[in-house]
């Protein structure tokens, strides 16, 4: 026993000292003045490749740094649990992309440098990024991220059903109510097809569609002062409230089981789904499966078409003074529209800066496919959502209010006055 | 019995250095399992007690946290989400072991015999055990699609009405143990057919002579000659019905309404989408806990089981 408990020491002792010895550092530079940095981009096909292509672009064109981008192993989806885990080890990449949901939680951490100072350097730019991509980087009035990539919601729609159902296509100043008479008269259960469809696995893909309607009624998710919820309000209510008789009355709406609302998607591209709630992600499918489609905004109401982004964002990690200067200079040349262009492209994502929309290079890459400058002139309309560390579990309790409602378990006032419940218990810190 | 070694050892030789002391007999023996050692206390034991620590603490694992005792564990107690976190793995445990130990041990009866293509059917059965359960997801979700899925339309087919399926907060859980079947039953059939197969033919043969039919032959040489393997198997899968994750996590992510949040799902959802890494941790332990009883109660049955064989053969015992 005694043998055994001094060898567990050991190598306790030698486990624990390798785990650190990983980690040490001396600044990041090397004997011949080069500083590394670690990058975990976290992406796959097309848009790794063109991340390489600029990663080794920058590389040449910048001799005292080097980026080793090997994602740590993760995708996007994975990356939080990987980065919590790194930070809980204290080896921790330079650069991570990190959804725009879990950044609050992250900027906990004081490992995560607060970049107030750096972006609002004359020189950054700071105003040429988007308000939705500003309010999504900044926790607690400190910006603790740069914009790595954004979106916006806008109604894909399907011209051929609308042909045949003798409908005309919808106008940008359409309203929630012709959406819903749309729908229905586009639905057909004897062809299968749907108006209209909404995640209903209940995670954020099903929540996030909500909020447009809450605030272009003038309502919100959080009280002004952010410490209690304020969406089981009238605004929110009516909004839920047609999306339930959409679903349950009008049987308008496909709810998508699948967690990555995938089936829809499908739905849309076989011809079987009239219009799609969708971002500029979602056109690369249609193009590539030769089905027409149109873009409009999103319906409004009282004429307020606002929708709502969720820009992720690249984190950077405070690893001593050399590196952290090293990685702002990376991401801050990453984010310049000629390599936002590039980028772009790859993710077929939006412009980052507004420069980066209005140089020639984006003008041409946006006339082939169709919709996407409609995408893009959106997102002065768009809003982000709040970025504070329960929104996950605020987001989980709508979700729930929405498929409660989708299903029509549950009735709108009752499942929002439930997740209002929930969402105030999150806010005052209480564990569920 | 090692006390008699032991005594030997220390009697005969003189004081042992400490090199021996510390390291045995055979020193090399070590270098063979310290990766494997390195690994366990690496992967396991660090880990397991670093999250033993963590379950007292409030932390989101982003900033150091704090000391709160017990808290987490007293509030474990009035989570209405948590209970049903359990309810769920429950029920789903108390379908999924009896039916895969059960219908693994039918198939595998059945694929014991001289048939033709038995070997197609044995790999047909033990395929979809190999299959990850992401894919197990992908796939059953788009068969069980409420509206355009291929079991909607072959029961419509039938004059069935369609189904919810996993959609149906009723039925999801139901159909997640099919789906835990389909992929799980496999394992049991091998394990079965092993053994059936090491079942000696002549005391089937001798039993047949002596009349007795299929039936009793079953209940009285092939149960018996399994039950080491059919105890083991019951304990395997009922510790792979608690740990229930991946499947949950590739098709329902929980829901509809939570209708399949299981334990460790639950785990996953407090953890690393809340944030709430010591609650789940708390979580994860009442969690290790029930298994370590399973585990505890197996221990027990084969003691008992053991000082009864004993009791039986010793002089005076029933012979």
């Amino acid at each position: 026993m005694r043998r055994w408990l001094i060898i567990a020491a050991l190598l306790c002792t030698a486990i624990v000292a390798a785990g650190c010895g990983g980690g040490s550092d001396n600044g990041g530079t090397s004997a011949n003045g080069v500083v590394t940095l670690k990058f975990w981009p976290g992406q796959n096909d097309i848009p790794k490749q063109a991340l390489d292509t600029l990663v080794a672009r920058f590389n040449a064109t910048h001799p005292h740094i080097h980026i080793s981008s090997d994602s740590g192993g993760v995708l996007a989806d994975e990356m939080l649990t990987k980065v919590t885990a790194a930070l809980a080890s204290g080896s921790y990449p330079d650069i991570a992309y990190i959804y725009g949901s879990d950044l609050a939680n992250l900027a906990r951490s004081s490992k995560v440098l607060d970049l107030t100072d750096t972006v609002n350097r004359p020189s950054f730019g700071w105003n040429e990024f988007w308000p939705a991509e500003r309010q999504a980087a900044t926790v607690d009035g400190k910006v603790r991220a740069i914009p790595a990539l954004t979106d916006n919601l806008a109604v894909i729609y399907n011209p051929k059903l609308f042909d045949q159902a003798g409908l005309p296509y919808p106008k940008a100043d359409w309203t929630w109510d012709d959406y819903r008479a749309i729908a229905r008269k586009l639905t057909n259960a004897a062809t299968g097809t749907f108006g209209a469809a909404w995640p209903g696995a209940g995670g954020e893909d099903t929540t996030w569609r909500l909020w447009p309607m809450l605030w272009q009624q003038g309502g919100d998710i959080l009280a002004p002062d952010g410490k209690k919820a304020a969406f089981d309000s009238p605004q929110g209510v009516g909004a839920l409230t047609l999306v339930n008789q959409m679903a349950t009355v009008d049987k308008s709406i496909y709810v998508d089981p699948d967690p990555n609302s995938e089936h829809m998607q499908q739905l849309f591209v076989n011809g079987k789904l009239g219009m799609l709630i969708g971002g500029p992600w979602s056109l690369p499918d249609m193009v590539a499966a030769h089905e027409k489609y149109g873009v409009v905004q999103m319906p409004g109401y009282n004429g307020d078409h606002t929708t709502i982004a969720g820009p992720d964002n690249w984190v950077i990690f405070d690893n001593g003074g050399a590196r952290t200067q090293a990685a702002i200079t990376f991401v801050t040349w990453l984010t310049d529209p000629a390599q936002d262009v590039v980028w772009d492209r790859a993710t077929q994502s939006l412009p980052l800066r507004r420069t980066t929309l209005a140089s020639p290079a984006y003008k041409a890459y946006a006339k082939t496919i169709v919709g996407m400058d409609l995408f893009a002139k959106n997102l002065v309309n768009a809003r982000a959502r709040p970025t504070i560390g329960t929104y996950p579990q605020i987001s989980h309790a709508v979700g729930e209010a929405i498929v409660g409602s989708l299903l029509g378990r549950t009735k709108p006032a009752d499942g929002l006055k439930q997740a209002e419940q929930s969402a105030n218990s999150a806010l005052s810190g209480a564990p569920y | 019995m090692p006390a008699t070694v032991a005594s030997a050892t220390t009697s005969s030789a003189p004081a042992p250095s400490w090199r021996r002391r510390l390291f045995g007999e055979h020193p090399s023996a070590w270098a063979f399992i310290l990766p494997s050692t390195v690994l366990v206390l690496g992967m396991n034991l660090i880990p397991m007690g670093w999250a033993f620590l963590l379950s007292f603490k409030a932390s989101d694992l982003v900033t150091p946290g704090h000391w709160v005792g017990m808290a987490n564990y007293r509030a474990l107690g009035h989570d209405p989400n948590f209970r049903s976190a359990v309810g769920h793995t429950l029920l789903y445990s108390a379908l999924y072991v009896p039916l895969s130990v059960g219908g693994g041990l039918a198939v595998a009866s059945m694929l014991n015999r001289r048939i033709r293509f038995v070997g197609i059917y044995r790999t047909a059965i033990f395929v979809p055990f190999i299959m990850s359960a992401a894919a197990e997801g992908v796939l059953f979700s788009f068969v069980l699609d409420p509206q355009y899925g291929v079991a909607n339309s072959a029961m419509h087919g039938l004059g069935i009405a369609r189904q919810g399926f996993l959609q149906d907060p009723a039925q999801a859980l139901y159909v997640l143990v099919g789906i835990g079947l389909w992929g799980g039953l496999g394992f049991c059939v091998i394990v079965f057919l092993a053994a059936l197969q090491d079942i000696p033919k002549e005391l089937m043969e001798a039993a047949a002579i002596d009349g007795a039919r299929r039936w009793v032959v079953f209940r009285k040489i092939v149960l018996p000659a399994l039950r080491p393997v059919l105890i083991f198997l019951l304990v395997w899968q009922t510790l792979d019905a608690l740990q229930l994750f991946d499947l949950v996590y590739a098709t329902t992510q929980g829901g509809p309404l939570g209708a399949t949040t299981v334990v460790v799902y639950y785990v996953y959802e407090q953890a690393f989408q809340f944030f709430h890494a010591g609650y789940g941790s708390a979580v994860a332990y009442v969690l290790a806990l029930a298994m370590f009883a399973v585990g505890l109660l197996r221990l027990l049955g084969g003691r008992v089981q053991r000082w009864r064989r004993e009791r039986a053969l010793a002089p005076g015992g029933a012979r």
